[in-house]
C-alpha cells in the first residue's frame, strides 16, 4: 500500500513535471474524446426519431360497406386474440367521414362527396391495428389473407413510412462512417503523441531512473508511474470534455433541439448514462494510453 | 565475498574489455582496483551490478553467481551492492535527506524506518545538521559523502567506489578515504576502483592492476605500478 501510494506521487509528479506536453497530449485525446461522444449523441437522435415514426406504423383495414358493427367487433375479437397485437381501433362511418373531409379540405376530391344525400355516408368501417414489433405486422397481413375475413374485409394497408425510415438510416450511416475516420485519426494521433510525451518523461526523469535501478527499486516500481501518467492523461481528457459536454447540452444543444423535435431529451440521455457513455470511452483510452506507454517503457526505459 | 573465475566481456565481437580475470576478495577486505582509461574497471563494475553481462565466466557475490541472475532479482542484487560515482548522480531537487531517504522509499521501507536509517546514516558520513540542504549548497566532499550514505542504506555486503576521488581536492580526497575505511572497518567490504597514484600508495593496501582488460598484478600491500 505504501508503495502504491508512492507511485501514485512519482506518477502525479510526472504528471505535471512535462505541463505542456501533458497538455498537448490531453487535448489530443479531447479532440477523439469529442468525436466518439459527438457520433453517441448522434446515433441518440437517429434511434429516437426512427423510434417515434415506427410507433407511427400499423395497418389500416377497410371494411366492405355493408358489414356491420357485429362483424366488425367479431373481427376485432379475433384479433385481439394474436399474440402480435398491441392494439385494435374501431374507426366508425362517421369518424372516417369527418377524416376524410378534414384530410381532403382544400382538394378536389372532396366534391366526390357531393353526389351524395346530406345523410347519406358512402364510407364503411375501418380498423387500425398496431402490432408490438416492425416484423410481427407480415403476419398479421397473412391472417387477414385467410378466406373467412375476404369477405368483410376490402383491403388492408400497411403504412410503414419506410422511406422516412430508409432516409434516416442512411444519413446516419453515412455520418456514421465519416465519424469513425475521424475517430481513427485522432485515436491514431493520440496513440504517437502519447509515446512520445512518454519517451520525453522518461529522458527527463532519467537521473531518477537510473537511481532507482542503482538503489535496487523493483521494475514495477519505476514502469507503473510511467503507466499511471498515461492513464491520469486519459482521466484529464475525460473529465475536461464532461466539464464541456454537459453545460454545452443544457444551454445551447437541448434548447435548439427542443425548438425542432418534441419529445428527443439528448440532455437527459447524456446525463442518464454518464458512466456507460463516459466510462467505457476512459476504458478504452487507458486501454490505448497504457498499451502505447508499455511500448515506450519497452523500447526506452531500461530497467 | 566476491569470487571471480575466468571472466571475459568482449564488445563488438572484437573489443575485449576483460580477458579471463580471476580474483577473490575476501569479506572485509578494502581492495583498489587501477588502471588507465580503457583498462577494464569501469567494465568490471557493470559486470558487477549486472549492468552488462559476461561472455565469459562467474561472478560470485555471497554464494550467488551474478552472472546468471535474472532480470526480476537484479533488484535484491542491487541492494546487497552500494555504488558511488565520481560524478555522485545526486537528484538536484532533493535535500541531502532526501536523497538519502529515495533510494529506501524506492525499495519500499515504512517512513519510520526511513527516518531512523536515514539519520544513522548522516551522522555516520559526518553530515549532520545539513540535511536540509541541496546539492548545490555543498562542496564536491559533501556530495561524495550524501552519495555514499545512500549506498549504505541497504546495509550493503559490497561498497563499490568508482573514482570517488575524481571530482575533488587533496583535502576532501582525504576525507573521502577516511570515510571508506571508517566504512571498512565496520565491516563492509569496499572495492576502491581509481587511478589517484596518491591515494593508492598512501592506502598500503591490496591493490589490483588492469591494463588492457588483463589483471597484470593483485599485491597484498601494494603501490600504484602505471
Amino acid at each position: 500500500m505504501l508503495s502504491f501510494f508512492r507511485i501514485l506521487k512519482f506518477a502525479v509528479q510526472g504528471f505535471f513535471r512535462n505541463f505542456w506536453l501533458s497538455l498537448v497530449t490531453i487535448t489530443m485525446m479531447i479532440m477523439a474524446i469529442l468525436s466518439m461522444t459527438l457520433l453517441v449523441g448522434i446515433n441518440h437522435i437517429k434511434d429516437t426519431t426512427v423510434q417515434g415514426v415506427e410507433q407511427k406504423v400499423d395497418i389500416s383495414i377497410s371494411m366492405k360497406p355493408d358489414v356491420t358493427r357485429e362483424d366488425v367487433e367479431s373481427l376485432v375479437h379475433e384479433l385481439e386474440g394474436l399474440k402480435e397485437i398491441k392494439s385494435v381501433l374501431i374507426v366508425t362511418p362517421e369518424e372516417n367521414l369527418e377524416i376524410f373531409r378534414k384530410n381532403n379540405a382544400d382538394s378536389p376530391i372532396r366534391d366526390a362527396l357531393d353526389i351524395f344525400a346530406d345523410d347519406e355516408n358512402p364510407l364503411s368501417y375501418s380498423l387500425v391495428v398496431q402490432a408490438f414489433e416492425l416484423n410481427q405486422y407480415e403476419d398479421v397481413l397473412n391472417f387477414l389473407d385467410q378466406d373467412q375475413y375476404l369477405d368483410i374485409a376490402e383491403s388492408s394497408t400497411l403504412r410503414d413510412h419506410k422511406d422516412i425510415v430508409d432516409t434516416i438510416d442512411n444519413l446516419s450511416n453515412v455520418v456514421n462512417k465519416y465519424s469513425w475516420y475521424v475517430i481513427a485519426i485522432f485515436i491514431l494521433i493520440s496513440i504517437i503523441v502519447i509515446f512520445n510525451t512518454v519517451r520525453m518523461s522518461i529522458y527527463t526523469r532519467k537521473e531518477e531512473v537510473m537511481i532507482m535501478k542503482l538503489v535496487g527499486a523493483n521494475n514495477w516500481f519505476i514502469r507503473t508511474p510511467f503507466l499511471l501518467e498515461s492513464v491520469f492523461y486519459g482521466l484529464a481528457a475525460i473529465i475536461i470534455v464532461m466539464v464541456i459536454v454537459y453545460p454545452l447540452l443544457d444551454f445551447v444543444i437541448q434548447p435548439s433541439i427542443n425548438s425542432y423535435f418534441s419529445g428527443l431529451e439528448l440532455s437527459a440521455y447524456f446525463k442518464n448514462n454518464i458512466f456507460y457513455i463516459f466510462g467505457y470511452q476512459f476504458l478504452i483510452l487507458a486501454i490505448i494510453n497504457i498499451l502505447s506507454t508499455a511500448v515506450a517503457i519497452k523500447k526506452y526505459l531500461k530497467v | 565475498m566476491v569470487k571471480i573465475a575466468n571472466l571475459s566481456k568482449i564488445y563488438d565481437k572484437k573489443v575485449k574489455a576483460l580477458n579471463n580475470i580471476n580474483l577473490h576478495i575476501k569479506p572485509g577486505e578494502f581492495v583498489s582496483i587501477v588502471g588507465q582509461s580503457g583498462s577494464g574497471k569501469s567494465t568490471l563494475i557493470k559486470l558487477l551490478i549486472a549492468e552488462e553481462k559476461p561472455d565469459k565466466g562467474s561472478i560470485i557475490l555471497g554464494g550467488w553467481d551474478i552472472t546468471r541472475v535474472k532480470n526480476r532479482e537484479i533488484p535484491t542484487l542491487r541492494r546487497q551492492i552500494g555504488v558511488i560515482f565520481q560524478d555522485y548522480k545526486l537528484l538536484s531537487k532533493k535535500s541531502v535527506f532526501e536523497n538519502i531517504a529515495f533510494a529506501m522509499q524506492a525499495c519500499g521501507f515504512s517512513k519510520a524506518e526511513i527516518n531512523k536509517i536515514v539519520n544513522q546514516m548522516i551522522s555516520l558520513v559526518g553530515l549532520k545538521g545539513m540535511e536540509e540542504r541541496y546539492p548545490h549548497q555543498l562542496s564536491g566532499g559533501e556530495q561524495q559523502r550524501v552519495a555514499i550514505a545512500r549506498a549504505l542504506v541497504h546495509k550493503p555486503k559490497l561498497l563499490v567506489a568508482d573514482e570517488p576521488t575524481g571530482n575533488l581536492d587533496s583535502i576532501n580526497t582525504r576525507e573521502i578515504i577516511d570515510l571508506l575505511k571508517k566504512i571498512n572497518n565496520l565491516g563492509t567490504t569496499v572495492l576502491l576502483v581509481t587511478h589517484d597514484r596518491e591515494v593508492v600508495n598512501n592506502l598500503k593496501g591490496r591493490v589490483i592492476t588492469l591494463d588492457s582488460g588483463h589483471m597484470i598484478s593483485d599485491q597484498k600491500h601494494g603501490r600504484y605500478l602505471l
